[in-house]
């Protein structure tokens, strides 16, 4: 826990990439989330904590739609990117999540080859040209998700029988290879040991270089080390939300400080 | 509990679990007894079937033929006249050369001489000779089958104890065959004409080639009308359509259907396909689509089962990267699910070859002597054949009955070994 001290905190000039407003997310008679307002900086990670149950990972699934696959659950206000309502009648979720890529709680790799793994989004979307060009957006994906060395000479091995770091790896790789200006990670470090969790937390910071970062974590300690902004999300709602060093060291509502100090959660 | 002495003071909480602990192991000892008891009685009876198939059906695996010489004498087969001519005299004169007791112008004797030979055997002759009829006027070797009552006599059916008169064949008759013996010329051999011979009033004759082909092309139907529809409605009812009252009333119809009796299936096939289409009766097709009512539930349930049983992950990694819904099914999802699909396709197709009854209501249960060669003909199934043969009056059906309920039993096990190795082999690993 001594480990709270926040890293490059250089995001107060980003412009904001995802902004969302009056935000409500019902689960049948479920009220999940309330009312929340958020505006994420682009190129920086943001990471939602707070207890379980809380919502944040509702509220993660709403900026990639993936809530639409459940049916019973109603999405209402305003979530835009680069000032786009994602929830617009126009807007086809397809095509959103190739703009916005997920990486989930579980390393999911598809039972294929690595190759075939990293290649699908870019396949499906119509990416790749020629044989050439998809070998380059692989190599380049796995190579920005850390894990080309360690894959470059079995890329027709399957997918599923890397280890669990190296998995999650790939499902980064994977996420993007159909080049998307946000990833939103979702728990991504909970199913894996310590070592394998410095490699992804690692790769995460080197990500904001070019991607929106959104991670839900149950860890406070990988929020502090990976995030420049920090949202607290309690029984659905949105307690607090600023600089990740800010949260730490003097949090301004009491559930935060609370929940930051160990006494919920 | 009883176990602790009343008086015992300071019971701590060790003591109650060591005296709880007897009761508990009993109780898993009675379960576990009871289920190796269960399977032991399961074993027996699957035991005692085929030991009773094998016993009753093993004899009808071999059969008695007799070798002779036979003279195709010119004046009682002539080439013009072919194929007709006179081989059952050629064929009973070549059996009186054998039997020196017979006088060849006794025409009562030469009758009986006759009755040695299966009605088949003149055929037998008759396709050689149309087939090469330089042979007419030659003496050449053939092997033909005995009758029923002489094969039963080789194989033990038919006991010489019996009195003359309730016997099937009289003490000449027997005489005739000892005879036969002495000489060498009557042996036994495989029976090969079980699967190639089509069915004939005349036991040693019978053979389950037109009721095989009959299943095949009933199944055939069956799973080209079953498989593509079953799937096509699992996969639509489990991915795709909306959860609502009527998709729950659907899901609980398709359930219940697979719970009809059959002979319900084959009333209804009976008035639809034959009544209302006036489809051919006895046809394996119609035979094959009344089987493809039956079998499509169980595909539809088990293709659901299997959709269902695609992790989620899955899925989500496919939405995740923007695959759109039918990208994740065909994509994914049903190629996972593949292996449980085909096992529950096979296993379906299992049941639906083991099915009599709808068969027997829409006239697969006809005396048809040749084998169909598409499936519009007339045919019979293996179940329905077993049926007509077990009804049958002449003994050498009974063992030809236990003998096409093995060959029936072997085909269903050999579609359970397919449906296990499929299994096994894309069985994957999460």
């Amino acid at each position: 826990m001594d480990d709270l001290r926040a890293v490059n905190r250089d995001v107060g000039t980003n412009a904001t990439k995802i902004s969302a407003r009056g935000v409500q997310v019902h689960y049948g008679d479920t009220h999940a989330i309330k009312d929340v307002e958020v505006d994420i900086k682009e190129r920086s990670v943001t990471s939602f904590i707070g207890p379980s149950g809380c919502g944040k990972s509702t509220f993660l699934r709403c900026i990639n739609r993936m809530n639409d696959t459940i049916d019973i659950c109603r999405v209402e206000g305003d979530i835009r990117i680069d000032g786009d309502d994602i929830y617009d009648r126009t807007i086809d979720p397809v095509q959103l999540r190739a703009r916005v890529g997920m990486v989930f709680q579980k390393p999911n790799p598809f039972p294929k080859s690595i190759y075939d793994n990293v290649a699908y989004g870019p396949k499906i979307h119509g990416l790749a040209r020629s044989r050439a060009d998809m070998d380059e957006i692989v190599e380049q994906s796995l190579r920005r998700g850390a894990i080309w060395d360690e894959v470059k000479d079995r890329l027709h091995a399957p997918g599923t029988g890397l280890s669990g770091g190296q998995q999650q790896r790939l499902c980064i790789a994977r996420a993007v290879a159909t080049d998307p200006e946000v990833l939103l990670m979702d728990e991504p470090c909970s199913a894996l040991d310590p070592i394998a969790t410095s490699q992804v937390e690692e790769l995460i910071d080197t990500l904001r270089e070019k991607y929106t970062v959104v991670i839900v974590t149950h860890s406070m300690q990988q929020a502090a080390r990976v995030s420049q902004k920090t949202a607290f999300f309690h029984l659905g709602s949105l307690v607090e939300y600023g600089d990740t060093d800010e949260i730490f060291a003097n949090p301004k509502d009491s559930r935060t400080e609370s929940y930051i100090s160990g006494r919920i959660g | 509990m009883t176990d602790i002495p009343s008086g015992s003071v300071a019971r701590t909480t060790m003591d109650m679990v060591r005296g709880s602990l007897s009761r508990r192991h009993r109780k898993q000892f009675i379960l576990q007894a009871l289920g190796i008891t269960a399977i032991s009685l399961a074993f027996l009876m699957l035991f005692i079937l085929l030991a009773s198939l094998i016993s009753t059906g093993h004899k009808a695996f071999t059969q008695t033929e007799i070798t002779l010489e036979v003279f195709i004498d010119p004046e009682e087969i002539s080439a013009e006249r072919l194929p007709r001519g006179n081989f059952d005299d050629v064929l009973a004169a070549a059996l009186a050369a054998d039997l020196p007791s017979v006088d060849p112008n006794d025409r009562a004797a030469m009758r009986v001489v006759g009755g040695i030979l299966s009605n088949g055997a003149q055929f037998q002759l008759r396709d050689r000779v149309v087939a090469d009829p330089s042979l007419i006027g030659q003496t050449i070797a053939l092997s033909v089958p005995v009758s029923d009552p002489y094969d039963q006599l080789r194989k033990g059916l038919l006991d010489r104890e019996t009195p003359e008169s309730l016997r099937r064949l009289d003490d000449t008759q027997i005489a005739f065959y000892d005879r036969l013996i002495e000489i060498g010329a009557i042996t036994s051999s495989l029976n090969t004409g079980l699967l190639t011979n089509a069915d004939s009033r005349f036991p040693e004759l019978a053979g389950l080639k037109g009721a095989i082909m009959g299943s095949f092309w009933a199944l055939l139907t069956c799973f080209l009308i079953s498989f593509p529809l079953g799937i096509g409605a699992a996969i639509y009812l489990e991915e795709f359509a909306p959860k609502n009252k009527l998709s729950d009333f659907i899901e609980v119809n398709i359930n219940n259907l697979a719970a009809v009796p059959s002979v319900v299936f084959g009333l209804l096939a009976l008035a639809v396909f034959i009544g209302w289409f006036g489809m051919p009766r006895s046809a394996p097709l119609v035979g094959g689509m009344t089987l493809a009512l039956m079998t499509m539930p169980t595909i539809i349930i088990a293709t659901r089962a299997a959709l269902k049983a695609v992790p989620p992950s899955i899925r989500e990694a496919a939405l995740g990267v923007g695959a759109s819904k039918q990208q994740v099914v065909f994509g994914h999802v049903v190629p996972l699910a593949m292996p449980g699909i085909l096992t529950g396709t096979i296993i379906g197709l299992a049941q639906a070859l083991g099915e009599t009854a709808p068969l027997l209501l829409i006239g697969m249960n006809a005396f048809i002597t040749s084998a169909p060669a598409t499936p519009f003909d007339s045919a019979t199934a293996l179940p329905t054949q077993i049926f007509i043969w077990a009804d049958s009056p002449e003994r050498g059906f009974v063992s030809r009955t236990s003998a096409a309920i093995l060959v029936l039993l072997s085909f269903l096990i050999m579609m359970n070994a397919i449906a296990t190795y499929l299994r096994s082999k894309f069985e994957r690993k999460w």
